[in-house]
């Protein structure tokens, strides 16, 4: 018997990384679990590796972009009744760079991306949950939420504002049988850290991706990144029963890195 | 299988409300589990709700003593053969008034009760998990470890105080595999609520009942946490998936501590 037995999830950014740990734990839990990507290939992929048959999904859509962050709410819904979890994990930023230079169009892209993705699926996703009386909402954040390095404003700035959303939205839905969380990674090397990482570095002035890595590891106590495993570990147990009670959370999974 | 198997757990003030929920949730997943209590007429009742066999153990102590707060973590050591997990959990707060009124013996028993009692099993703790290279340390501190109510300055210094000590601590032993974090739960009608809590509300200037309703009216959810929201993230920072959250102050507070 798992913890999730009956649960449906969706995950923007589901194929790899944070939102695939996601969707192996949801599996393992009973769960069925929708993810979405932009390319059909890691997506099938993704299925293919994941080997849950009938309990596991693709939707292939952008999530910096409305009609698919709503598509993959809606995919789910009509793929299996109902959504009981919303993970909205996709983000990152193209393009670093520090606020002098930033062009319109990143600093565009990140809040579409990073924001915007988050409300628009937050929003459909209510507007099933709260007929039903239940439902969770986990967002996939970040230290950046709560602190702020040079080099990445959008990010920065974005993170920051999901985190306001996530405590608004909680607020609003707390007597509803909802929770709306949010999960406070810190460095992970992501595939996506992989790719951007040592533009990232020299943008932010560390020079190479190596001494991002170190960077970052040495302001936490652990003095490594985190892994995707510990992030997912978190979002089973938001997505439980027993979490019932725990809304607008900023849950830390930093080895120690914010101070508060 | 649980995720806690072959785990020696350590709970204070664990013979009922927060510290038995964890201790019934690490024993469902595979853990031996030393409960403490301040006395032996608890352990009878409690060792038959828990329903362990020889797989949990009850040591008597009052926490608001360095030397037994030190021999309920050298028991469980004895006991067992070594601590993995300790839950700091035992505290509370008696003769809350506001601060212009407030006796020394007050904040005194406060800050034994929740804080050096914290503090003492910890560091005794340490003295096991750092040379196994293993450990989880969490302390039940509360949404007053992050913010202040009128009248309860002697349980929100405390509180406050262990949070404190959670940051420092998890960053002294951050790379020897062991963390220490912080649960801030919201206000749960535990016992220990039933008995201070009149008290409490008393010197805030309101009823229990209305003690109560502003706590619930404060979070998101509109009514009071329960015991099994903590020992449900008890049980995931023990576990080997939780090695990589520390220095944390979790809100388990129905969306209440604005942080």
């Amino acid at each position: 018997m798992g913890k999730l037995d009956g649960k449906v999830a969706c995950i923007t950014g589901g194929t790899r990384s944070i939102g695939r740990a996601m969707a192996e734990a949801f599996l393992a839990e009973g769960g069925k679990v929708v993810v979405n990507g932009r390319d059909a290939a890691k997506g099938q992929q993704c299925l293919d590796e994941m080997a849950a048959g009938d309990n596991a999904a693709f939707f292939a859509g952008d999530a910096s972009k409305q009609d698919a962050v709503e598509g993959l709410i809606d995919f789910t819904i009509e793929r299996y009744g109902q959504l009981d979890i919303c993970c909205l994990n996709s983000g990152g930023v193209q393009m670093t760079a520090p606020v002098a230079q930033m062009s319109d169009e990143e600093w565009q892209l990140e809040i579409d991306w990073n924001l915007n993705q988050v409300f628009w699926g937050m929003r459909r996703a209510l507007q099933h949950m709260i007929p039903r009386e239940t439902g969770r909402v986990i967002v996939t954040s970040s230290v950046e939420g709560k602190l702020g390095k040079p080099g990445i404003p959008g990010y920065a700035a974005t993170k920051h504002a999901v985190n306001g959303l996530v405590k608004a939205a909680a607020h609003e839905t707390g007597t509803l049988g909802v929770t709306v969380n949010a999960i406070l990674p810190g460095l992970i090397e992501t595939d996506i850290v992989r790719a951007t990482g040592p533009d990232s570095a020299v943008a932010m002035g560390l020079g190479s991706y190596e001494n991002l890595i170190e960077a970052f590891s040495s302001e936490s106590a652990i003095k490594r990144p985190n892994t995707v495993e510990e992030v997912a570990a978190v979002a089973v147990l938001l997505a439980s029963d027993a979490a019932r009670n725990i809304t607008g959370c900023m849950f830390p999974v930093d080895g120690g890195t914010m101070p508060y | 299988m649980g995720v806690l198997d072959g785990r020696v757990a350590c709970i204070t003030g664990g013979t009922r409300g927060i510290g038995l929920a964890i201790a019934k949730d690490f024993l469902n997943e595979g853990a031996k589990v030393v409960v403490n209590g301040r006395d032996e007429s608890k352990a009878e009742r409690t060792l038959a709700e828990l329903d362990a066999g020889d797989r949990v153990h009850f040591i008597a102590g009052d926490v608001k003593v360095r030397e037994s707060c030190e021999a309920i973590v050298d028991g469980t050591v004895e006991h067992f053969g070594r601590i993995d997990i300790l839950v700091a959990n035992a505290g509370g707060s008696s003769g809350n008034a506001p601060v212009a009124d407030l006796t020394d013996e007050a904040m005194q028993d406060a800050l034994v009760w929740n804080f050096w009692h914290t503090f003492w099993t910890m560091r005794r703790a340490f003295h096991y998990m750092i040379p196994q290279q293993w450990g989880r340390v969490m302390s039940i501190s509360s949404v007053e470890g992050k913010v202040g109510k009128p009248g309860l300055s002697i349980y929100v210094v405390s509180k406050h105080a262990i949070n404190g000590l959670t940051k420092s601590a998890a960053q002294e032993v951050g790379t020897l595999g062991i963390t220490v974090n912080a649960l801030c739960p919201g206000a749960i009608e535990t016992d220990t609520m039933i008995e201070q809590g009149p008290p409490a509300a008393e010197s805030m200037g309101m009823t229990y009942e209305g003690l109560l309703d502003m706590f619930a009216q404060e979070s998101a959810i509109k009514r009071l946490n329960e015991v099994e929201d903590c020992a449900a993230v008890a049980t995931l920072l023990a576990s080997d998936a939780g090695a990589g959250i520390t220095g944390s102050l979790i809100s388990i507070d129905g969306g209440t501590a604005p942080y």
